[in-house]
């Protein structure tokens, strides 16, 4: 019985613990902060290179597009802390003029890269959320 | 009208309090009057549900904008369908049909089993009853979806978002919420049993059927989920990890794992505590997943109502239902020891506990994976989130994991496999796999995950044929008929065993649909009119864009032509829909050139009238269809094994070979039309979009009400009056410009209108605080209160008819061999 006993706490160990490792490294490189963009800029030197997501709104009149191209450059802020973001692609409908958005990308020294189908936008309206639904425009990309 | 429902909520939770009470009065008393009684009264709370969700409906048909639900989720223009269905379009409202759902559930299922389980019956009345007063509370405490504007009732509802008037919003969550309540018939059934200690596993063929009826109805609600998000949202995929759709995925793995134990108890007696609590865990599960849709612990991009309130309520149930149920189990810990040991690790039972292991991390992992970011910030204070690759590197292996079990669970012999009948079993299929791979890398799929999963789909498929082939060969001998009448012949006889493989046959081709997304092709163009751009082997051209207007809406349209390899195949027409008054949020009309082997699948997100240009989002999903067809299968899969045993007789005495059951194929028609209904989109009158510049600010608007004494006490957020648009620049001003903080705001609006009239809800300190409590001490109290009169009911008559205690039934080792025997004997009976 003891014996068993041993043999079930040992598989389960070596289960859980290589469960674990691979769940920890799978996270490490798996997971993206969640940050609003005045937590980001008053210190951007420190999140140079990680990944992000960046939660802000679009600066009025700061959308610009490269014509004939889907090469966006726009300015997101929250509480006068502005950070200036490129992107290729395509954008959501409701990407627009003091639209709430979600980036997800990397910063660097010369703004934030938004990653292809990084731009999620909020729907200014206001939904009820849906039992077992998706109840907004887009949901993440996969 | 709305009296009458807030009538009947009231009457419902006095009423399932009775229930509740005097069924466990009776079932301790062993009085057959008040057990009766208390059946009587589940009855009438489901009789009281229906009327309330009647006057409801009328409400909503009527066009009754004074009830505040009903002006908050429909309007006068909307077409009478989605007038009714606007029923369940809002949170108070789906917790109410969540009730009826339910009770009328509970009285089915009651008066089902009311003769064949008369031992369990009382139990399972005041676990269903206590469940429905939960709900009964909710609502009529905090989300009453009867209550009234006080003051001048709107002339016009707020509407629909257009996204969810859709065919498949319509079906989607009333199928989720079935799935769901249908989880919670097996949990009053199995406390019931535990109460009794009634242990032997006749509470599980009561709860067998009705966890396959949750099963498929959550099945069915996930995979309209999922074709929505496909077909409407024009993103290109269908699943995306979203917290809201794991909601309803973990329910389901568990409730998966357990239709597959409940057959090693059936067979083998063991896993009789694993079973109770997978029972358990699932209807937590339900309650779960319903909780973070609702409360909005869980952040993502969509816009979740936050209720803190709700939340409490919530989390105060959960833990309520988890202390009771496991201390049960723990109680009847010893009735509950398993008979057998494991015999070997090479059997059917490890096999299938294998199977159970992997579906419980898997609900696990989901659910961890999806609390994350909540966990993240609760543990070092920063918000880190996973995205959806993170799932798909875990979940893609235990997929596979799980689509390898398939194949050789049912293949392996209960108790020990030899290796001969390994060798029996396994040849075929082993070979099957083998050729497939040698195939698929000589064609060159590079893709590793989807080749193993093509591979053991073909593994799969041929074990699963070869069952057919094998059962129909032994019934064409001892009966002599043709091939295809033994295989009905085989189905009907074994209806759950042959029902369930046909459920595998449906796993298998939805998991081809899953592989096919590893070859996933898409691209991003911006064409001008006579441009072309190509994706695979598909080159599209862009050859106009144009304008049309139905009176309704104005429909920006993509012309464009198709050439597969070259060879002109037709037009395919994605659009922009912009509706009268709702030009803000046009509607994306995805084209979709469905096909066996992979849709073509367009979305033009922008255009430019000037210049005629237009953004092409091209996305080639190869196999994706397979996922909706593999449903349809399972359900008919499902269909089978549910059908009582008279229908099978029935139809096999009158009906000719080939004949196939029909309550699936209803199912398959309603799954097959719905892919055939196209998206339909109505106006709705829609709020002006209030814009809040931060996060301070919209918080502020939704804690703060309107003052202007006509509009009820609106939120600000919501609330269209002028005096409102005034307040808004007003609070926009303090929190933008005078950058104060939510205190200094509070305080500015007590000073300014001497009260806290004008916050939505009293200042969370010292008495306040008491305001909040009362409620939960109220709901509390109540509980406690039927507790203590059902306990001193039934300590009455104690003294002169004590209950008998429960014999667990023992075999002596004598029995226990024959047992063994018989079990051996049957294993090809199934």
């Amino acid at each position: 019985m003891s014996a068993k006993v041993i043999r079930i706490g040992l598989t389960a160990c070596v289960l859980v613990l290589a469960f674990g490792g691979l769940l920890w490294s799978t996270l490490r490189d798996g997971t993206e902060y969640y940050k609003h963009v005045d937590e980001v800029m008053t210190r951007p030197d420190a999140w140079y290179g990680r990944k992000l997501q960046l939660h802000g709104y679009v600066v009025p009149a700061s959308i610009l597009r490269r014509p004939n191209t889907l090469d966006y450059r726009f300015q997101v802020q929250s509480k006068d802390k502005i950070v200036s973001a490129a992107y290729t692609g395509i954008v959501p409908d409701t990407f627009k003029d003091d639209a709430e958005v979600v980036l997800k990308g990397t910063l660097s020294p010369s703004g934030f890269e938004v990653e292809p189908n990084g731009v999620m936008a909020k729907c200014p309206s206001k939904y009820e959320a849906k039992p077992g639904s998706v109840a907004s425009a887009k949901p993440p990309g996969a | 009208m709305a009296s009458l429902g807030q009538f009947c909520l009231l009457a419902g939770f006095v009423v399932a309090a009775y229930a509740a009470a005097i069924s466990v009065a009776g079932a301790r008393r062993g009085s057959r009057r008040l057990i009766e009684s208390g059946i009587g009264a589940l009855y009438l709370t489901a009789a009281l549900m229906t009327v309330a969700s009647g006057v409801i409906i009328y409400a909503f048909v009527a066009q009754d904008f004074s009830i505040k639900y009903v002006q908050h989720t429909s309007d006068s223009v909307q077409p009478l369908f989605y007038k009714i269905t606007s029923y369940w379009g809002g949170l108070d409202g789906s917790i109410l049909f969540w009730v009826f759902l339910l009770s009328i559930f509970g009285a089915t299922a009651v008066w089902i089993n009311r003769e064949r389980h008369r031992e369990l019956i009382p139990y399972v009345v005041a676990v269903i009853s206590v469940v429905e007063m939960f709900f009964l509370f909710l609502m009529i405490i905090h989300r009453n979806p009867f209550s009234t504007f006080l003051t001048d009732a709107p002339t016009e509802g707020r509407g629909l978002s257009p996204l969810l008037q859709n065919p498949y919003m319509v079906i989607h969550p009333p199928s989720l919420y079935t799935g769901f309540v249908g989880m919670t018939i097996p949990y009053a059934f199995g406390m019931a049993a535990l109460i009794t200690g009634h242990l032997d596993d006749s509470w599980l063929r009561a709860v067998r059927r009705w966890t396959m009826i949750g099963w498929l109805f959550l099945t069915f609600g996930l995979t309209l989920g999922m074709i929505w998000a496909y077909e409407e949202l024009g993103w290109g995929g269908f699943w995306a990890w979203d917290p809201v759709e794991n909601a309803g995925l973990l329910p389901w793995f568990t409730s998966t794992a357990f239709l597959h134990s409940v057959l090693v108890q059936e067979r083998r007696s063991m896993l009789r505590v694993w079973n109770v609590a997978l029972v358990i865990v699932t209807f937590f599960l339900t309650i779960f997943g319903t909780f973070m849709t609702r409360s909005g612990v869980v952040q993502s991009v969509h816009s979740f109502g936050e209720d803190r309130a709700l939340a409490m309520m919530f989390t105060i149930f959960m833990i309520a239902t988890l202390v009771f149920s496991f201390s049960l189990v723990v109680y009847r810990l010893p009735l509950l020891r398993s008979r057998h040991e494991l015999d070997s690790w090479v059997s059917r039972e490890a096999a299938f506990l294998a199977n159970n292991w992997i579906l419980l991390f898997a609900a696990l992992f989901v659910l961890f994976a999806t609390m994350f970011p909540t966990l993240s910030e609760a543990v070092t204070g920063e918000r880190l989130t996973v995205g959806p690759p993170f799932f798909n590197r875990w979940m893609a292996p235990i997929g596979l994991a799980l689509l390898f079990l398939t194949g050789i669970a049912p293949l392996m012999a209960w108790r020990k496999s030899t290796v001969a009948n390994l060798r029996e079993q396994f040849t075929w299929p082993v070979v099957t796999g083998v050729v497939t791979g040698v195939v698929l890398a000589a064609m060159g799929v590079r893709v590793w995950v989807s080749g193993l999963c093509f591979v053991l789909c073909a593994f799969v498929t041929a074990t699963i044929v070869q069952e057919f082939v094998r059962g129909a060969r032994v019934r064409q001998e001892g009966t002599g008929t043709d091939l295809l009448t033994a295989i009905v012949g085989l189905v009907g006889r074994s209806k759950r065993r042959y029902g369930g493989y046909i459920v595998h046959v449906g796993i298998v081709l939805a998991f081809l649909g899953f592989a096919g997304g590893g070859f996933k092709q898409e691209e991003q163009l911006l064409l001008k009119p006579g441009q072309q751009g190509t994706v695979g082997r598909f080159t599209v051209r862009l050859d106009s864009v144009q304008v049309t207007d139905d009176g309704q809406k104005q429909m920006i349209t993509g012309h464009l032509t198709v050439f597969d390899g070259g060879k002109d195949t037709g037009h395919m027409y994605p659009a922009k829909w912009f509706f009268r008054r709702h030009e803000e949020e046009p509607t994306t009309e995805v084209a979709i050139r469905r096909g066996a082997s992979e849709d073509l699948y367009i979305v033009m997100p922008a255009f430019d009238l000037k210049d005629q240009s237009a953004s092409l989002h091209i996305v080639i999903n190869p196999l994706v269809d397979w996922i909706w067809i593999g449903f349809g299968v399972m359900a008919l899969g499902t269909g089978i094994a549910l059908l009582p045993e008279r229908v099978v007789s029935f139809a096999a005495a009158k009906l000719p070979a080939g004949a196939v059951p029909s309550a699936p194929i209803v199912l398959l028609i309603v799954l097959l039309l719905s892919g055939v209904v196209h998206a339909q989109h109505t106006e709705s009158g829609q709020a002006v979009p209030i814009v809040s510049r931060s996060p301070l600010e919209r918080e502020m608007q939704r804690s703060i009400i309107c003052m202007c004494g006509t509009c009820g006490r609106q939120l600000l957020s919501e609330c269209q009056c002028s005096r409102a648009v005034d307040m808004r620049a007003e609070l926009s001003r303090l929190v933008n410009d005078d950058h104060k903080t939510r205190e200094q705001i509070v305080q500015y609006y007590l000073a300014k209108y001497g009260s806290q009239e004008p916050l939505a809800s009293p200042i969370d300190t010292g008495f306040n605080r008491l305001a909040w409590a009362v409620p939960y001490v109220l709901g509390a109290g109540g509980l406690v209160g039927v507790g203590l009169v059902a306990v001193r009911w039934s300590r009455r008559s104690g003294s002169n008819h004590e209950s008998e205690p429960v014999q667990p039934t023992t075999l002596d080792p004598a029995d226990r061999d024959i047992e063994a025997r018989l079990d051996d004997e049957l294993s090809d009976l199934d």
